[in-house]
């Protein structure tokens, strides 16, 4: 029997987390911006220490000027991916910021960073030092890109075993 | 339910819904065709909401509060998106209220509302994403010329230590080192990069100080020593009147940094906080990076020997109060000397 889990993905607007969530639910991509208005929730069969679980992933309009996250939309959330869009600095901040909030509202609960849009590397706007203060908030961080198909499953992953008891444990 | 509420319902693209003490839901309304696909018989006598809307589960603390609290004015859960048996996408919005002493729960299907909300909402973004893709055009370009207006001060000050032997990591390590102490007096980032480039020039009037004096072997006397103290005004003259900042800043270390704070110093013996606060850290870094490294005329003091003299000149020459900073900041000081003196000597392996 299937464990349904719930999971959200935050961050600035325009970093990527349909996109991700697309990529990771369906294996499509597009390159063009839409931006998501309110809340989508897909759901993904994963199995984790062979146990099974449904995850049902919120995809929550991003941060912006106008649009800010409703506190309720974390209710009941196993876990957190928080997206950066490595090309820009204001993902990064408004990133912390979320991560500050979710702790604030749900506690300390599983969070992943993705440093997302890896195919344009060349172009990233974080330094060595704002990754290493990611790495210290005691998440894991990985760079994915959507487009490439890159760190995706992995992201997704290290969220579910932050939450998913080991057999034993069950 | 009224006729009128239903009919107004009806025209909004809304399904009225009650709760019962189950938790389940009754439709008080007729069915519109959107909800049909996704809750199934229209004749069914209760319906499992938050099954079918998943996105509930989030809403419904919100709206026991308020049917608790019996308001009738509604709360609007925020928009939703389902998609149904075409693949297309429903935006979706529930309201909670209070009506005629019943639980109701409004169900609407947002359609055009929405989608004219998003249209609106992504003009808005792509401005900002233009506006942030500027911003960040810009603050590369304004770290490129301070990378150059610090290569260029570098240079111009390498013209000095030419003549009196000062290395470049020392001039570099200067800058870092005041760079590291205005940003844990959190000055902004103009003045912590300005300083970064102007505590280095601080000697660079010694260009002024001929040959005999400045490369001398040994003690000076009177006359050369007064003649060696003009560097400090020299340097001043070189730099001020630009109406560049970073100069601005540099010639007023260049004038004061050998005041000292109890105002023994020169050139115009200032004391305390007379002396400007550029000037009473360029003091004290070059001081440090003086002591703990060799020079031609001397050998290099260890770090514990170098810190108890410099806590020996606190409160006669150093700023007492700014030295407790520089020796709170020692390891990050020690970072600047092993870094800085490592590019050194790997350019020197090259």
């Amino acid at each position: 029997m299937a464990i349904q889990k719930k999971v959200c993905l935050l961050g600035a607007f325009a970093v990527g987390k349909t996109s991700l969530i697309q990529r990771y639910v369906n294996s499509l991509f597009s390159d063009k911006y839409h931006t998501t208005v309110g809340v989508k929730i897909d759901k993904k069969q994963v199995t984790c220490h062979e146990q099974p679980y449904t995850l049902m992933i919120w995809d929550i309009a991003g941060e912006d000027d106008f649009y800010s996250i409703r506190p309720a939309h974390l209710r009941g959330t196993a876990g957190c991916i928080i997206v950066i869009d490595g090309t820009r600095q204001n993902s990064y901040t408004v990133a912390l910021e979320l991560f500050e909030r979710v702790q604030e509202h749900v506690g300390r609960l599983p969070v992943v960073f993705a440093l997302n849009k890896a195919d344009l590397q060349d172009e990233w706007a974080l330094d060595r030092e704002q990754r290493q203060l990611l790495e210290q908030l005691g998440c894991p961080v990985l760079a994915t890109s959507a487009k490439l198909d890159q760190g995706v499953d992995a992201l997704f992953e290290q969220l579910v075993v932050q939450f998913a008891p080991k057999k034993e444990e069950l | 339910m009224s006729h009128l509420l239903n009919h107004i319902y009806r025209t909004l693209d809304m399904a009225i819904f009650t709760q019962q003490a189950d938790g389940r839901f009754c439709l008080a309304s007729s069915m519109p065709n959107w909800l049909l696909f996704f809750l199934g018989r229209s004749d069914a006598d209760s319906h499992d909401l938050l099954a079918t809307f998943p996105y509930l589960h989030c809403f419904m603390a919100d709206a026991e509060q308020l049917w608790q609290a019996q308001q009738s004015t509604p709360l609007a859960s925020g928009p939703w998106l389902e998609v149904n048996a075409v693949e297309k996408e429903v935006p979706l919005e529930a309201s909670a209220l209070w009506l005629e002493g019943e639980r109701v729960l409004l169900l609407q299907n947002l359609g055009n509302k929405y989608y004219q909300e998003v249209e609106h909402l992504q003009y808005l973004r792509n401005g900002l994403l233009n506006q942030e893709a500027l911003e960040s055009e810009v603050r590369k370009r304004t770290l490129e010329i301070q990378r150059r207006e610090e290569d260029l001060a570098i240079k111009l000050v390498s013209v000095t230590s030419y003549r009196d032997e000062e290395t470049g990591s020392h001039v570099r390590r200067i800058g870092l080192y005041a760079a590291a102490m205005a940003r844990a007096l959190n000055w902004t980032q103009v003045d912590i990069d300005n300083i970064r480039v102007a505590a280095p020039m601080h000697d660079i009037g010694k260009i002024g100080i001929p040959d005999r004096i400045l490369r001398k072997n040994g003690a000076l006397n009177d006359e050369e020593f007064s003649i060696m103290k003009t560097h400090t005004e020299i340097g001043a003259r070189m730099l001020q009147d630009s109406d560049i900042p970073v100069l601005d800043m540099a010639a007023s270390i260049a004038l004061h940094h050998h005041e000292r704070w109890d105002g023994s110093g020169y050139p115009h013996g200032l004391s305390g906080e007379a002396i400007p606060i550029t000037a009473r850290i360029t003091t004290i870094v070059d001081i440090y990076d003086a002591l703990v490294h060799e020079r031609v005329y001397k050998v290099a003091i260890p770090e514990d020997e170098s810190i108890a003299l410099m806590k020996d000149m606190a409160g006669r020459h150093l700023d007492p109060h700014l030295l407790d900073l520089f020796l709170h900041l020692l390891p990050i000081m020690r970072q600047i000397r092993t870094e800085v003196q490592e590019q050194e000597e790997t350019c020197a392996a090259i």
